[in-house]
């Protein structure tokens, strides 16, 4: 059989992660208790300083880390427990999301010990946040054309250009940005390297852009000639492509794939529950969670490999491309049963909910690269090109 | 998929079951020479506890041994003999004749669980459940369904051969599971086979795997193919007696809607020779179409699964799968 599909072996979740669990959901229902589902099912989007740094006062941010850089210590299941039940609660994890998920990996991978010993601590506190500096105006898919461009003076790094889309640049403390260093777009992944600039440097410009729903979480970001010190540069000078794509692996290979829409699930599962005709509308109910609880299976497989200290890149974007798909499908199955029984309206909190997530799906197979991009990659996996 | 017992019996699969040998059966009645050499392996009893003879082997552990059997096409009822001798044993009653065996589940009225009788695979006996009771009955050829498998009938005539209590419709858990498993199989030998010749046929001067679409769809082969691997292991994951509803209820809709793309982009993918009656595409694909008209198809399960998601409408989407796997 294809090798690729011999790594989706089941397993489970051991009882050392399991014992999380409980403490997880009784934090939880303590700061979740009474935002409404609209609220919560922004769970990405939701910034609350407040509630990041409560998580990093229980360790819970950089769960995974090493304990010397102020992390946890624990195993890959233990952070799937914890995320799981985040995102089950919808709980408000944009704050720290990014540094939790991306950035701090990626300087623990590539950062200098001083690099660790300055970030890491304090991300894991929940006190400083971070942005992701990838996407330009015409670098999107094609991100090797970024412009961005860091020039040496001196000892410093002179940066200037645009990047945009930029999560909660106006919120964080710090962004990763991947520019150009040397050559120019026609040299493609050569020549780009990873900076973690301070967005509190003059000559940084951080405009927020509306999202069809009105809210602003993404940004443009200018940079005017903007001075970085030495010790800005991340990993190594030129390295750049290849540290993108490993922070990109990072992003790709948790359980917060397949559950995007689950507040809206669970809402609409306490409306049929009231609902005397409510058996219309099971099995429609039951495939989507009979995909959940697949794709739930399969993500705990990959889970294992990464327990084990591998790096199943392939698995992951399969798993990312199945999972969005499931997310976007939950708001339009629940849309049509609604919308078939006008006779049972839903209450204000239920249609809120949906209106939401039904106007922002599409985001789900965009951010952190497109369903068309993943397929690429699959099929790359799979021995074709 | 690595597993001690799996390499072995893939060998032994290749040896005797390949594309070629299935196709000369595919429209007869069994196949005596594959049979004989399945039992001289001993897997037949792999489910049977060691205290009954067998090898006392976990439905998990066999798993991978089962959906391989659906990537070989084993035209033979294979894991339905090791459930059938497995139930059995655990009833007090050893099937002396190690032929195959089918699994035929009835509802209270004695009426059929499925639109489609199973392919009779040479057996000449199966066991049936009605209600809570479980009867071995012989079973002769039924004739020729319009996949051109010869089905089986039961022979009323005869007397029952063995009678004993077993949990109402753990036989449809476990038919139904033994479906899932063979589509999985059958799905990835679709894929495996549209890969090598995506990579090989040429069109516009480029093999078709250069085209995007192409990749694109057999992307799409691929996640519904792993879906469905991991869905088989799902069904097959609780310990003896075997599956519960609520398995089934989550790894049929998920195999069934996979099955239907994997078939579609499949034939796609080979244009008008896996239209052929030649051609192997088809032993795969007609397998996968038949599974999906067997034992109530998606919808009813999907429907058990809903019911039992309202029934405890307070938790988490979270906390009821969690509840539903096993371990
Ligand atoms: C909510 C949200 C948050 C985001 N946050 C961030 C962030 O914090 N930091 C950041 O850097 N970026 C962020 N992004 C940007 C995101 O990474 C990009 O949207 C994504 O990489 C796609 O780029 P693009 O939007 O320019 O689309 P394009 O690349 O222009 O693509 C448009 C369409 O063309 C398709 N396409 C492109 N190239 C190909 C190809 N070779 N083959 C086939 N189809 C192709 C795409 O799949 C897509 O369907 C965010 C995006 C969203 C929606």
């Amino acid at each position: 059989m294809t090798t690729l599909l011999d790594s989706f072996v089941r397993s489970h979740i051991p009882s050392s992660a399991e014992a999380l669990r409980g403490e997880v959901k009784a934090f939880l229902r303590s700061w979740m208790a009474d935002r409404p589902a609209h609220v919560r099912a922004r769970s990405w989007s939701g910034f609350d300083a407040a509630f990041s740094r409560a998580l990093g006062e229980r360790g819970w941010i950089g769960l995974t880390l090493p304990r010397d850089h102020g992390g946890g210590g624990a195993d890959a299941f233990t952070r799937f427990v914890l995320v799981e039940e985040l995102l089950a609660a919808g709980a408000p994890v944009a704050a720290h999301w990014i540094a939790d998920r991306q950035s701090a990996p990626l300087i623990l991978h590539y950062g200098t010990e001083a690099q660790r010993e300055h970030f890491l601590p304090r991300i894991c506190k929940g006190e400083m946040y971070f942005c992701i500096g990838m996407s330009e105006p015409n670098a999107g898919s094609d991100l090797a054309s970024v412009r961005t461009r860091a020039v040496r003076d001196g000892d410093d790094w002179l940066l200037s250009g645009q990047k945009i889309w930029t999560t909660y640049a106006h919120k964080s403390h710090y962004m990763i940005a991947l520019v150009r260093t040397s050559g120019g777009p026609q040299d493609r992944q050569a020549g780009l390297s990873q900076f973690l600039v301070d967005l509190s440097l003059p000559g940084i410009d951080i405009r927020p852009i509306a999202d069809l729903t009105g809210d602003a979480h993404f940004n443009e970001v200018f940079f005017d000639e903007v001075r970085l010190p030495a010790d800005a540069l991340v990993g190594t000078e030129g390295a750049g492509w290849a540290q993108v794509n490993a922070e990109l692996a990072f992003e790709r290979s948790g359980p917060e794939r397949i559950y995007s829409s689950i507040v809206l699930l669970d809402a609409w599962v306490r409306h049929l529950a009231n609902l005397p005709n409510a058996a219309e509308h099971e099995a429609r109910l039951g495939l989507l969670l009979a995909r959940m609880a697949v794709l739930r299976d399969m993500s705990i497989a990959v889970t294992a490999r990464l327990a084990a200290g591998e790096s199943p890149a392939t698995e992951a974007a399969l798993i990312k491309d199945l999972g969005t798909e499931l997310e976007q499908d939950i708001p339009r199955e629940i849309g049509e049963a609604l919308a078939a029984d006008p006779s049972a309206p839903p209450d204000e909190e239920l249609l809120r909910t949906l209106a939401f997530v039904s106007q922002v799906n599409p985001a789900f197979s965009l951010r952190g690269g497109t369903r068309e991009i993943l397929r690429g990659m699959i099929a790359r996996g799979l021995g074709l090109r | 998929m690595s597993n001690d017992l799996l390499e072995p019996f893939q060998r032994l699969l290749d040896d005797v079951s390949p594309p070629e040998a299935v196709r000369r059966t595919e429209n007869e009645d069994g196949a005596p020479a594959i049979w004989a050499a399945l039992r001289d392996s001993g897997f037949v009893d792999a489910l049977v506890s060691e205290e009954h003879g067998g090898a006392g082997l976990s439905p998990a552990e066999m798993a991978p041994l089962l959906i391989a059997a659906g990537r070989h096409l084993l035209p033979l009822p294979f894991g339905e003999t090791m459930a059938a001798r497995a139930i059995a044993a655990g009833a007090g009653h050893r099937l002396e004749d190690a032929g195959p065996v089918l699994l035929w589940p009835l509802d209270r009225e004695g009426r059929a669980r499925s639109i489609v009788p199973p392919i009779r695979g040479g057996a000449d006996l199966a066991l049936v459940q009605q209600a809570g009771r479980a009867t071995l009955r012989r079973v002769v050829a039924g004739g020729r369904d319009g996949f051109g498998f010869v089905t089986a009938a039961l022979d009323t005539g005869s007397a029952p051969i063995a009678s004993f209590e077993l949990a109402e419709d753990s036989l449809l858990y476990w038919a139904a599971a033994l479906t899932v498993a063979a589509m999985a199989g059958a799905m990835a030998g679709v894929l495996d086979m549209s890969i090598a010749y995506v990579n090989e046929r040429q069109q516009f001067g480029r093999p078709l795997g250069k085209f995007q679409a192409i990749q694109q769809q057999i992307s799409v082969m691929a996640e519904r193919v792993a879906m469905a691997s991991v869905a088989a292991q799902g069904v097959l994951a609780r310990p003896l007696p075997g599956p519960a509803a609520l398995d089934v209820a989550v790894a049929k809709p998920v195999i069934d809607a996979g099955a239907s793309i994997v078939c579609a982009a499949g034939h796609a993918a080979f244009g008008a020779i896996g239209i052929t009656a030649e051609h192997d595409l088809s032993l795969f694909t007609r397998r996968l179409k038949r599974g999906l008209l067997a034992f109530g198809g998606a919808q009813p399960w999907a429907k058990a699964l809903g019911r039992a998601r309202l029934a405890q409408a307070g938790g988490t989407s979270v906390d009821f799968i969690r509840a539903l796997q096993h371990g």
